[in-house]
């Protein structure tokens, strides 16, 4: 009887699998691709606009919001908030795009998936827009908006990392090395940064192996470079800050909101981070006892920066593109791009918003930011990017926990990541 | 209690073997103490958790981050918050539309086909029975991906029926077994002298068969609403916006990446608000659940 | 003569009955076997078909026939064998501690003689509770610095209390237990006692005279009578078990050696995007799932064979 029960059960599957296999005319629910993309048309400040973004941690957004709909009352702009991780963010917003859910209108994308969203066809095509606007921003956030020869978004904010310190711990000289940081560190309250095993720990190793030389991918992203000595260098130099306790191992929990606490809360002396802490710092009870640099000199070289931000990119999906395309302009026009940046110490894309004086004001170290913007360097450009990252965090992550030696982590990093470039 | 009875009985003393007699003297006091500890156990084992949670909601602000058992200052801000979140309420509003509909049509369809299987004669019953509650032991996984291409191709996506129809499917084997069970309980003759009378099979099930089963269908009824009110995978994976998302999608997508301070007041006082009810539900309606949970694991 | 006649006459009435009978089943069936087809039996075959392609993460719409390489791919990928150790693992100390503290409530509540029905009431409410907000719950008990559990272990002087207890594998699926466990032991603890409840008195009582003592009692008399409720309650859990989602995926979203076969699959098939293999991997959990519920059947398919039967 079972027998029976069972081939019964085999035979339907069969069946209707391959009524199931006919009935496949494929659609992946994506668009035509980066080639015939849909292009927007003018920008029309008039209907329902939803725009899909992070959570608002420090309430500049719903501030844009607001402004938006004041000044144009045929509007109506509402935001989702998206959860802060923007891994979390990612898998939200593909799989409306993929069911081609028209519920989201402006996207924040973060800066390493254009090329993953623009080759999917998930987004519409904004070179008209970017380029009628293109000497108002700074160059290298333009070049996260690009591929393929065209614009897909408009960058919206930009970022780059930093070292907070505790002025009343360890005196207002800046470190002058990560490795007298993490020595300093050991001794006093330790470093806090961002260990969680998700796409913060590949920002934070990477901004150590491009000060140490080192790359992941080479320029066109075909091939893996991971297999360096400079990667083992960094490991080396990232486990052993845990080991010795240099960096508590809570760390490897944390990501940009556990370690902006854990400083904040006194459990920690340094911590790296993104300027929208500085914001936030500032109201908390430590206003007056820290400061913050760029990232000092690792070895030999200068310190580097991995260059962060959100654009925003609108839907292919969206009823009503004009009206999304007028709101991202709205977003990035000098004066919500200088309230953001007075009042969140969100990075301004603009050039000319660096010199405004309420800026200046807010954030004493606008200069070096746009600086360090200016400087930095992007993640690897390719559409399969969250699986590289997944391959570089994954691996780091095994080195912090202490399951990895640094050589094995490097060799299979590597693998893995050629094996992301090559996928099908 | 028959077994307490039966020990104060044994207390006679019989030639019984060294080892009873010499537990006689502690037998007094060792299982009531065992059994209150137990009981107390239980007490503290299933309520405190459940308690954390009201704790929880009751805080704001500095208190979230303080691990008390008594919020300092309680209030009732959180539930507010909740009541004007309008994701919160159209997601209530969702998840009671989509459970009432997939209920009652998972008992109109259940019982139909547990008559069939209960009392009308023909072949392959056994194997039909044994396809119908193999389709309770998928792992929704399988199904979850097909079934998300499928809706956006057909454009049920985000939908009422994008959820409901996967649910009736869950739901029907759970409906089906505890409704064969309760009709088979219901003495033939009933039906056989309404057949005599006249009456067509589908008269007799409608007119003698449904109302004695009755406290079956409710028993069906609410162990199905549990199940659809609690899912979550296909629920995550079907919707996505407030025209049809349920209440479990919104209250894990408060969380997302951990967030302590106003959200996780929030979503306490949002888990409070939807498991009062259930458990009101689960207080009145106890025996009928147990009932039939338990149905067909005993015999009889 | 007479039981000729009572013969052809049931054959008769048989017959009488058999096609408008059969005709009424088929059709009082047929809605439930046209949706239980149509949302199982389809999508199962669709997933299968799935799974026997590549789609292109990096060209919408491009999919090439790839046969069994997503299989392959899958059961020769550490992440899938890692899934499997830690289902199963968690499958097997989830299970065992739910019967154990199941039967435990289980005895204590068929001997309490006051407020059975309270106790009853109580021990239903971690199953009311949803079980999202149950995972929700349990992680904020957990959270680091903030948590109560780190703060009762302190206190207490116990061993973890500095443990990022979400944070590291081993302390995460500890959690992950210690939820699935408290949400449904008490369903153990209802099977169980029902199972109890059926057990006579007389048993015991002669079992008394005979001069047993309680362990005695309890391992001759109670267990052997309580296995059908046993098993019934175990092949429930095991299977429920075996295809957890949402516990994980709240709780950790996966990390920490946390992943289940439904987590991995589920992770494959929406942030990966690699539909040929996470679909593959849907299928492997499905007959994973499927296999131990066919040894279900086999043991207790006693059940529904009664049930068919006709009577």
């Amino acid at each position: 009887m079972k027998i029976l029960r069972f081939a019964a059960m085999l035979a339907a599957l069969v069946a209707l699998f391959s009524i199931a296999a006919c009935g496949d005319d494929d659609d992946d629910g994506g668009g035509e691709g980066a080639a015939d993309a849909e292009k927007v048309g003018e920008a029309k400040a008039q209907g329902d606009v939803t725009w899909c973004i992070g959570k608002d941690t420090t309430g500049a957004f719903k501030t844009v919001v607001e402004n938006f709909n004041k000044e144009n009352p045929k509007a109506n702009a509402k935001l989702i908030e998206l959860p802060t991780a923007a891994d979390e963010q990612r898998r939200l917003q593909i799989q409306r795009l993929r069911a081609e859910s028209p519920e989201c209108d402006v996207l924040g994308m973060d800066v390493v998936w254009t090329a993953e969203y623009a080759a999917q066809g998930w987004i519409t095509d904004v070179t008209e827009a970017v380029e009628a606007r293109k000497d108002e921003f700074i160059p290298s956030t333009l070049e996260t908006a690009f591929y393929d020869g065209k614009y897909w978004a408009i960058p919206f904010n930009t970022n780059a990392g930093f070292i907070y310190w505790r002025t009343d711990e360890v005196g207002d000289k800046p470190p002058e090395s990560w490795e007298a940081m993490y020595d300093t560190a050991q001794k006093d309250n330790g470093i806090v940064y961002q260990g969680a095993r998700y796409e913060g720990l590949t920002v934070n190793f990477l901004e150590l192996l491009y000060s140490a030389g080192g790359t992941v991918v080479n320029d066109d992203a075909t091939e893996a470079t991971a297999d360096s000595q400079e990667t083992r260098d960094v490991l080396t130099f990232m486990q052993k800050g845990i080991d010795d306790g240099a960096a508590p191992k809570a760390v490897t929990t944390y990501m940009e909101e556990e370690s902006r606490r854990a400083f904040e809360s006194g459990n920690g002396t340094y911590m790296r981070n993104w300027p929208y802490a500085y914001a936030l710092g500032k109201e908390s009870k430590i206003a007056d006892d820290f400061a913050v640099t760029t990232f000092p000199k690792y070895g030999e070289n200068e310190g580097a920066g991995v260059l962060g931000g959100y654009d925003l990119a609108i839907s292919a999906y969206s009823e009503n593109p004009e009206g999304a395309l007028a709101f991202a302009n709205f977003a990035t026009s000098p004066e919500a791009q200088a309230i953001q940046a007075s009042q969140a110490s969100l990075p301004a894309v603009l050039t000319d918003v660096y010199e405004d004086p309420t800026v200046t004001k807010a954030l004493p170290f606008a200069s070096e930011l746009r600086d360090a913007v200016e400087q930095a360097k992007p993640r690897p450009v390719t559409p399969v990017y969250p699986q590289v990252s997944e391959a570089v965090y994954n691996n780091v992550f095994a080195v912090l926990q202490g399951d990895m030696t640094p050589d094995e982590a490097a060799t299979k990093m590597n693998e893995e990541i050629q094996t992301a470039l090559e996928t099908f | 209690m028959a077994s307490t009875q039966v020990a104060n009985r044994h207390e006679t003393p019989t030639p019984a073997p060294a080892k009873p007699q010499a537990e006689r003297p502690r037998r007094h006091w060792v299982k009531p103490v065992l059994l209150w500890t137990a009981v107390v156990f239980i007490f503290i084992f299933c309520l405190f958790p459940f308690y954390w949670l009201i704790n929880v909601s009751l805080k704001t602000g500095g208190a979230l981050s303080e691990a008390d058992l008594i919020p300092p200052n309680p209030s009732l801000d959180n539930y507010q918050s909740v009541f004007e979140n309008s994701d919160f309420t159209d997601a209530l509003r969702n998840s009671v539309i989509i459970t009432t509909v997939t209920t009652v049509l998972a008992l109109v369809v259940g019982s139909f086909a547990a008559y069939a299987l209960a009392r009308l004669r023909f072949s392959m019953k056994f194997l039909i029975l044994a396809v119908i509650l193999s389709i309770s032991t998928f792992p929704p996984i399988a199904i979850a991906a097909p079934i998300f291409k499928l809706w956006t191709d057909i454009g049920l996506y985000n939908t009422y029926p994008g959820l409901i129809i996967p649910y009736l499917t869950f739901a029907l084997p759970l409906c089906i077994y505890i409704l064969v069970t309760f009709f088979k309980q219901i003495p033939k003759e009933l039906e056989e002298a309404a057949l005599v009378d006249g009456a067509t099979h589908f008269q007799a099930f409608r007119k003698v068969v449904l109302p004695l089963a009755a406290p079956g269908l409710v028993t069906a009824g609410l162990l199905t609403a549990f199940f659809v009110w609690n899912e979550f995978l296909l629920a995550v994976t079907l919707t996505s916006s407030p025209s049809a998302y349920t209440v479990p999608v919104v209250v894990a997508n408060f969380t997302g990446a951990s967030d302590f301070e106003v959200p996780l007041g929030t979503i306490s006082a949002a888990s409070v608000v939807i498991t009062i009810p259930l458990v009101a539900l689960v207080i009145i309606f106890q025996r009928r659940i147990v009932a039939g949970m338990t149905a067909g694991a005993v015999k009889g | 003569m007479e039981a000729a006649t009572a013969r052809i006459s049931r054959r008769q009435e048989r017959r009488r009955y058999g096609s408008g009978e059969r005709r009424l089943a088929a059709l009082m069936l047929s809605p439930a076997m046209v949706v239980i087809a149509l949302v199982a039996a389809y999508p199962i075959g669709y997933a299968i078909w799935l799974s026997l392609n590549e789609y292109s993460v990096r060209v919408p719409g491009l999919s090439r026939f790839a046969g069994f390489k997503n299989y392959s791919e899958a059961l020769g990928s550490s992440e899938f064998w890692d899934a499997v150790v830690t289902t199963f693992l968690f499958t097997g100390i989830s299970v065992s501690l739910e019967f154990l503290v199941g039967l435990g409530m289980a005895l204590a509540m068929h001997e309490a003689f006051r407020g059975r029905a309270l106790l009853r009431t109580v021990v239903l409410v971690p199953w009311a509770v949803l079980t999202v907000v149950s995972a929700i719950t349990w992680r904020t008990i957990f959270e680091p610095n903030l948590g109560l559990a780190t703060q009762v272990l302190s206190t207490l002087g116990l061993p973890g209390a500095d443990v990022v207890w979400l944070g590291e594998s081993g302390y995460a699926m500890a959690v992950m237990v210690l939820a699935d466990v408290w949400k449904t032991a008490p369903f153990m603890a209802l099977l169980l006692l029902a199972g109890l409840q059926v057990i006579p008195d007389d048993v015991y009582d002669a079992a008394k005279v005979d001069g047993a003592g309680t362990w005695q009692r309890f391992r001759a008399i109670t267990l052997p009578l309580l296995v059908p409720a046993i098993l019934v309650a175990l092949i429930f859990r095991t299977l429920d078990a075996l295809r957890i989602f949402d516990l994980p995926f709240v709780l950790t979203r996966g990390s920490n050696g946390t992943t289940t076969l439904s987590l991995l699959a589920h992770q494959e098939l929406t942030t990966n995007r690699l539909i040929g293999l996470g679909s593959a991997l849907s299928v492997l959990t499905f007959v994973i799932v499927m296999t131990v519920s066919f040894i279900y059947i086999r043991t207790v398919g006693g059940n529904i064979r009664d049930l068919a039967k006709d009577d």
